[in-house]
């Protein structure tokens, strides 16, 4: 596998495919204390104009933050990491995580990041900062 | 629905509130999002140790979205560390879009560790809809 400070400008972050089952809402609701119904009863979901119940943002945040730790292991840190969610992500959807080095500026790795779902339309796009460790 | 959220909220600051990341709680966050536990702290971790309690505010939960979320790591966060954290509004506007007239609150978490060193911030932004209040 390729060393994190051999990453430059327009290499790809290795991804990650998630798909949010009904019980991992459940389970994150209870990590979490977020419990609005909204990511945990259907008939609330749909009564809201849903097409079902839909993932936590920050659980998506979550997974994207598994793509970033798995990629960089032991050799650097994460000093920055922010999302913007652009789309609902429902339950049994095949989201892929991906990104891409935007800039190296020394030891700094800055990452454009983003999901997709099954259609590809686009649920979330943010941005990181690692830094290498020497 | 009345909302309780406006400019004059600006620089409102919650009180200090201190609390203990233990491995148990690390362990059954690191369950609900899937990943198996390693005794390291996942980046998003910290939001589910948060209750933001700002004098005034009042956030609805039906139909509040969150919209962005950014952190910045200035040191690791660790299983043991006892973090002391304020959270203070940094930022509301209203915005008018396609579903209506909508306020943007970004409200800002402060964390530091017991040698007063500052160890995370997190920015949250919630979009509320403002129903009937045109």
């Amino acid at each position: 596998m390729k060393k994190l400070i051999n990453y430059e400008a327009g290499d790809r972050i290795p991804g990650r495919q998630w798909v949010p089952s009904a019980l991992q809402l459940r389970q994150y609701a209870e990590a979490s204390g977020d419990f609005n119904p909204i990511h945990l009863d259907d008939n609330y979901a749909r009564q809201l104009g849903l097409k079902g119940v839909i993932a936590h943002g920050m659980l998506t945040m979550a997974q994207l933050g598994v793509m970033l730790t798995e990629w960089i292991g032991q050799e650097g840190v994460i000093t920055r990491f922010e999302v913007r969610f652009e789309g609902m992500v429902y339950e049994k959807e095949e989201i892929t995580f991906s990104g891409v080095i935007r800039e190296r500026e020394g030891n700094t790795l800055i990452c454009d990041l983003e999901a997709v779902n099954q259609d590809g339309d686009r649920v979330l796009s943010g941005g990181a900062q690692i830094t290498v460790s020497q | 629905m009345k909302i309780m959220v406006d400019e004059e909220l600006i620089g409102v600051e919650s009180r200090p509130v201190s609390v203990k990341v233990t491995a148990e709680r690390v362990r059954r966050f690191t369950e609900a999002i899937g990943v198996p536990f390693d005794g390291t702290v996942p980046p998003t971790f910290i939001i589910t140790m948060l209750d933001i309690k700002i004098p005034g505010l009042e956030l609805p939960l039906e139909g509040a979205i969150h919209g962005e979320q950014k952190f910045i790591y200035h040191r690791p966060l660790q299983i043991g560390d006892t973090i002391t954290y304020t959270t203070s509004i940094k930022q509301v506007y209203h915005r008018q879009g396609k579903l209506g007239k909508m306020t943007f609150v970004s409200v800002e978490t402060k964390g530091y560790n017991l040698a007063r060193e500052q160890v995370f911030a997190g920015i949250s932004t919630v979009i509320i809809p403002r129903k009937g209040d045109e």
